[in-house]
């Protein structure tokens, strides 16, 4: 096994090496430059920082730019970063270094709490399909609605609802802190959920066609238990969904800020996010160091993994390619598609009859009611009206940016020697920096947020579409093409894209509601919609402080988001018959 | 069943590695919530930017917690009372001798005349200079053991009140460092002393038994900070603190309503309009938009009732204001609609607001639909504060939702009138320049007699009311959840104390 490993990793170790080394260097640099690119002076954030009624004059501004050697410009200080030195906060004069890595070591901790809630969650999603399919009976399809309207639940909003609910009323867990086992189980919840279902769904969706391959029908008739069964089919599949963990669950490190808010957890996060906003550049840069290394690392443990898994077939060219069986979609699915349609279909016509930015402070918080159907916001204002004014501009950004992001993905992914690299960095990086990098080019913006989310949101589909060609290119019908005369494009029309399209669209479906919850979360920035304009993420950030008061403020809009990601899941299943 | 025990095995060996990635807790020392033994524990909303420096935004910190203290402090009505000084004496405009009391700082040495000295020194020389000194030069010097004379280089009637700031406090000789940095913890003259500071979470605080004042009647305090509103407001809920500063308005009314203080702030949210340069050049339009804006409006939706209608710039926290306020006379008549629609020409109104209170945007979306009724085509610009100033202060804006501070850490009014609405002010967001408010604010600023002072600074007020610069909306009130076990938390609206030598749990 360990020499197979060896031969795997070493068949282009120092391109892939390149690769990172390019990559890293060249966000860190981007990073290093930040405080001078983005137009807004680092001495007047830093100060702010410091100090919130400090006022602003020339002199005490000065006297910042001496103290931290502003003036001596981007290059001196990143040399100086570079020579080995973390250095000090800009904010607040303490040393970087255990500032990281305490922050570091709480994020990690929570990370791996996420990643077992990730795995349960996960595995609950592929139970039936596992049970049935290593049984041989799997005739009808399945939908993955389950898996979808879980993988829509917004995390902060799950954090919230948890904390309330565990934490207060209950008072199973505490819900703030972090100083002991305990206080991870609510916070792991709420970031593994959505996470496990999100890979539980791509995983049950490429399991039929495991069970579907000679093997199993042969395992099957000589009598072998199902259990054999299922962890080869486990075994076959595991490898296309690997990858995802990276910008699934590693990526929760740096980028569950708004969790870390609600559980008041120490982490990575939102040293990130203060720094960033204070210009701290130096731990800004280490922090981004912290990430890069963590992201190609588990990129690193990824690909052995998938090695370790698929072994020796990948290496020779022999792997058997996954092919979905027809299988009978369920007389519910249409039902249920056809449902969500009709009822997203009510809400946006009866929405948009209505006047969404109308205040009415009398009415402040009413339940839903006759004049209010799905009730009011914290100013009065018709949620069902700002629903459905929403829907469009919502849906119609968050499927641009998907396809946007998909298809880089797969551009990219399609050279995964020279974007592994790239990838695996950038997997880890919270949209929240490249949404500062954008505001700082181009200023407040309407297409910021989706510029932003699309520079860092392609990272999954090129994990993905990197490792379904290679197994595919292993695969035996690959080599008969090639020894009969095709051509690239031919391979890569008929026999690649393919194999790459249904698995890669319902990935991208089931990141939707992610998509419109990132776009909303760079608001602060100025990137995107400005207020009150409505949309969907937006209401649900804005109403989240009445989760509990009002639990009507954000039942709607989470209720929308779901119906959206069941639908597109529904419809593409659907699709797939057609 | 060989994975099982393989993966067993790995959860096994990874157990120990985790229990090192929690927030250090103290070993043991601390009990459960209920073998406290009546230790208090607070949250905080801000978190510590600069180790708790007297110099940076942590200031408060430390008079909140009676950790340190200034040669004088402020008492209920806005004077100056004695503290780490017995008694002062004016001697003439610019020179003022303290008589110091016998006390001992946290590590054992005594507060004598030098160590006043050395901290005023300090504060002076510091590369940011602290706010409360940015208008005056300050020259301290040891008479004898216990009289410290100050010189100023103006005269400065509000001295006094100057040195009640936290960030002049009191530290003894081990707390400053050479590299610049300052460190109040175990160095304050407090009646709590801070034994230990955990990055930005956590703090742990005992009493300090040689306090001038008398022994605390609680034996410590256990601070955390809880940045996010919601988590504070559930901590408490929760039972894990007994007292929580800053319950948001949307969470208040999730408390129990013995939990539930609210408090007049020194706050008042206005809306500023831009007199420097776009729309509100124009006085008619100015008026159209005050006659428009109605900020009681606020009160009952925005603050969920945690907050007055606003009366001028200084609200009921400032209790000498309203039996002082000068009337507002020979305002601009205000605009129609029709003719605010001409005047402005299809040019819209650039109106900011920033995300880090809750309630502005809130306010800013109700302001915009009474804006538009006037006649205004109305654009928000919502952003974090830090991300917009740099627009704010250049004047890119037409109109702002602003939460301001009035009583700035000198306690006196004048600091804020003269750096908000004063030509050469450095905060002057609304770039008013009106000789009539700079001549208003600088007699308020010269007036040495308390009475007179206030007078003048009403007629200030006034002044810059006229101009319709500034609109004032609501004075905020601060909700404070405290559990019903708790005794003796001080309600300030200054946000300056909260615990003292007699808070404790019952």
């Amino acid at each position: 096994m360990t020499a197979l490993h060896g031969s795997a990793a070493r068949r282009f170790p120092w391109q892939a090496a390149l690769g990172r080394l390019v990559a890293g260097a060249a966000l860190l640099t981007a990073v290093g430059v930040l405080p001078w690119l983005s137009g807004t002076d680092p001495a007047l954030t830093v100060l702010r920082a410091r100090s919130a009624d400090q006022d602003p004059t020339p002199q005490q501004l000065d006297a910042v730019r001496a103290q931290l050697d502003l003036d001596q410009g981007p290059l001196a200080h990143l040399l100086h970063w570079l020579g080995g030195d973390a250095g000090v906060s800009w904010v607040s004069g303490d040393a970087v270094l255990p500032q990281i890595t305490s922050a570091l070591s709480v994020s990690l901790t929570l990370m791996l709490g996420a990643l077992v809630v990730t795995l349960l969650v996960a595995a609950l999603v592929c139970v039936p399909t596992l049970v049935l399919g290593s049984r041989r009976r799997l005739a009808r399809d399945r939908a993955g609605t389950g898996a979808a309207v879980l993988a829509s639940l917004p995390k902060f909003l799950l954090a919230s609802v948890l904390a309330t609910v565990c934490g207060v009323w209950w008072g199973w867990f505490p819900s703030s802190g972090w100083e002991g086992p305990q206080w991870m189980v609510l916070p792991s919840l709420a970031l593994g959920i959505p996470s496990g279902a999100m890979i539980g769904g791509m995983l049950d969706q490429s399991l039929p066609a495991a069970f579907h391959e000679p093997w199993a029908r042969s395992a099957h008739a000589c009598g072998l238990p199902p259990s054999y069964l299922a962890r080869n089919a486990l075994r076959r599949t595991l490898p296309g969904v690997l990858p995802q963990f990276l910008p699934t669950v590693v990526a929760l490190v740096g980028g569950a800020v708004a969790v870390e808010k609600i559980f008041n957890i120490p982490g990575l996060g939102r040293l990130a996010l203060d720094s960033a906003i204070a210009q701290d550049l130096p731990v800004l840069q280490s922090t981004t160091l912290a990430l890069v290394l963590l992201g190609v690392a588990a990129g690193v443990v990824v690909r052995l993994l998938r090695h370790a898994l698929l072994g020796r077939p990948l290496r020779d060219g022999a792997l058997p390619t996954l092919h979905r069986p027809r299988l009978v979609p369920p007389r519910s699915l249409r039902w249920i598609a056809g449902g969500c349609a009709l009822v997203l279909l009510a809400l946006v016509v009866a929405g948009l009859l209505r006047d969404p930015l109308h205040v009415d402070t009398a009415a402040r918080l009413s339940s839903p009611s006759g004049a209010h159907p799905l009730g009011t916001d914290s100013l009065g204002r018709d949620l069902l009206a700002r629903l459905g004014h929403g829907a469009l501009r919502t849906a119609g950004v968050a499927f641009a940016v998907t396809a946007v992001s998909a298809l880089t993905g797969l551009l990219l992914g399609m050279v995964p020697r020279a974007s592994a690299g790239l990838t695996e960095v950038t997997a880890t990086l919270p949209a929240v920096l490249a949404g500062l990098l954008i505001a700082g080019v181009t200023g407040p913006s309407v297409w910021g947020a989706a510029c932003a989310v699309c520079v860092v949101g392609w990272t999954p589909y090129a994990a993905q579409t990197a490792a379904l060609l290679e197994q595919e290119r292993a695969s035996g019908h690959i080599a008969a093409a090639v020894s009969l005369g095709a051509g690239r494009a031919h391979l890569l029309r008929r026999h690649l894209l393919p194999a790459v399209g249904p698995a890669l669209l319902r990935n991208a479906l089931l990141r939707l509601p992610t998509t419109v919850l990132v776009l909303a979360s760079l608001g602060f920035l100025g990137l995107g919609e400005q207020p009150p304009t409505p949309e969907w993420g937006r209401l649900l950030s804005e109403n989240q402080p009445y989760v509990e008061l009002a639990p009507w403020t954000v039942l709607g809009p989470a209720g929308a988001l779901v119906l959206l990601s069941v639908l597109a899941v529904t419809g593409s299943a659907l699709g797939r018959r057609a | 069943m060989r994975a099982t025990s393989r993966g067993l095995i790995a959860a096994l060996a990874l157990t120990p590695l985790l229990t090192g990635c929690f927030a250090q807790s103290d070993g043991g020392g601390e009990g459960t919530a209920e073998g406290t033994g009546g230790r208090l524990r607070v949250a905080l909303a801000v978190p510590p930017v600069q180790a708790l420096s007297p110099y940076s935004n942590d200031a408060t910190v430390l008079s909140k917690l009676s950790v340190a203290e200034g040669l004088t402090a402020l008492s209920k009505e806005g004077t100056a009372a004695p503290a780490l000084a017995r008694s002062w004496t004016q001697k003439n405009p610019t020179t003022w001798t303290f008589e110091l009391r016998k006390a001992t700082f946290q590590d054992g040495t005594a507060v004598t005349a030098e160590s006043v000295v050395n901290a005023l020194d300090h504060a002076n020389s510091a590369a940011t200079k602290p706010r409360v000194l940015s208008d005056v030069t300050l020259t301290a010097k040891a008479d004898d053991a216990d009289t410290v004379t100050l010189t100023t280089k103006a005269a400065d009637p509000v001295l006094p009140l100057r040195l009640a700031s936290p960030a002049l406090a009191i530290l003894s000789a081990k707390a400053y460092a050479e590299d610049g940095t300052v460190s109040p913890v175990g160095t304050g003259t407090g009646t709590f002393r801070i034994t230990r500071l955990t990055g930005k979470t956590k703090a742990t605080l005992d009493r300090y038994d040689g306090y001038w004042g008398g022994k605390a009647k609680a034996p410590g305090i256990d601070v955390t900070w809880i940045a996010d509103g919601t988590a504070r407001a559930n901590a408490l809920r929760g039972g894990d603190v007994d007292i929580a500063e800053w319950i948001p308005t949307a969470q208040a009314k999730l408390l129990a309503a013995d939990t539930r203080h609210e408090v007049p702030s020194v706050r008042t949210d206005s809306l500023i309009l831009n007199t420097g340069g776009g729309l509100f050049t124009d006085p008619a339009l100015r008026a159209a938009a005050r006659e428009s804006v109605n900020g009681s409006a606020l009160v009952d939706s925005v603050f969920g009732g945690y907050a007055d209608p606003a009366q001028g710039l200084f609200g009921p926290a400032v209790p000498w204001a309203a039996e002082d306020r000068v009337p507002v006379t020979g305002r601009a008549k205000a605009a129609t609609a029709a003719e605010v629609k001409a005047k402005t020409k299809g040019r819209t109104l650039r109106l900011a607001s920033y995300t880090n209170r809750a309630e502005l945007p809130e306010a800013a979306t109700v302001l915009q639909q009474q804006l538009e009724k006037a006649g205004f085509t109305v654009k928000q610009d919502v952003r974090e504060y830090t991300q917009m100033e740099a627009d704010l202060l250049a004047g890119k804006y037409d109109a702002l939702v602003f939460s301001r501070v009035t009583l700035l850490d000198t306690g006196d009014a004048v600091a804020y009138l003269a750096s908000d609405f004063m030509s050469d002010g450095v905060y002057n967001i609304a770039g008013l320049k009106d000789p009539a408010v700079d001549k208003a604010v600088k007699a308020a600023a010269e007036e040495g007699g308390t009475q007179e002072r206030r007078k003048k600074i009403m007629q200030a007020e006034a002044a810059i009311l006229r101009t319709d610069a500034v609109l004032p909306l609501v004075h905020e009130q601060a909700v404070q959840g405290i559990a019903t076990d708790v005794e003796g938390v001080l309600l300030d609206p200054r946000e300056r104390s909260l615990v003292d030598v007699d808070t404790h749990l019952k």
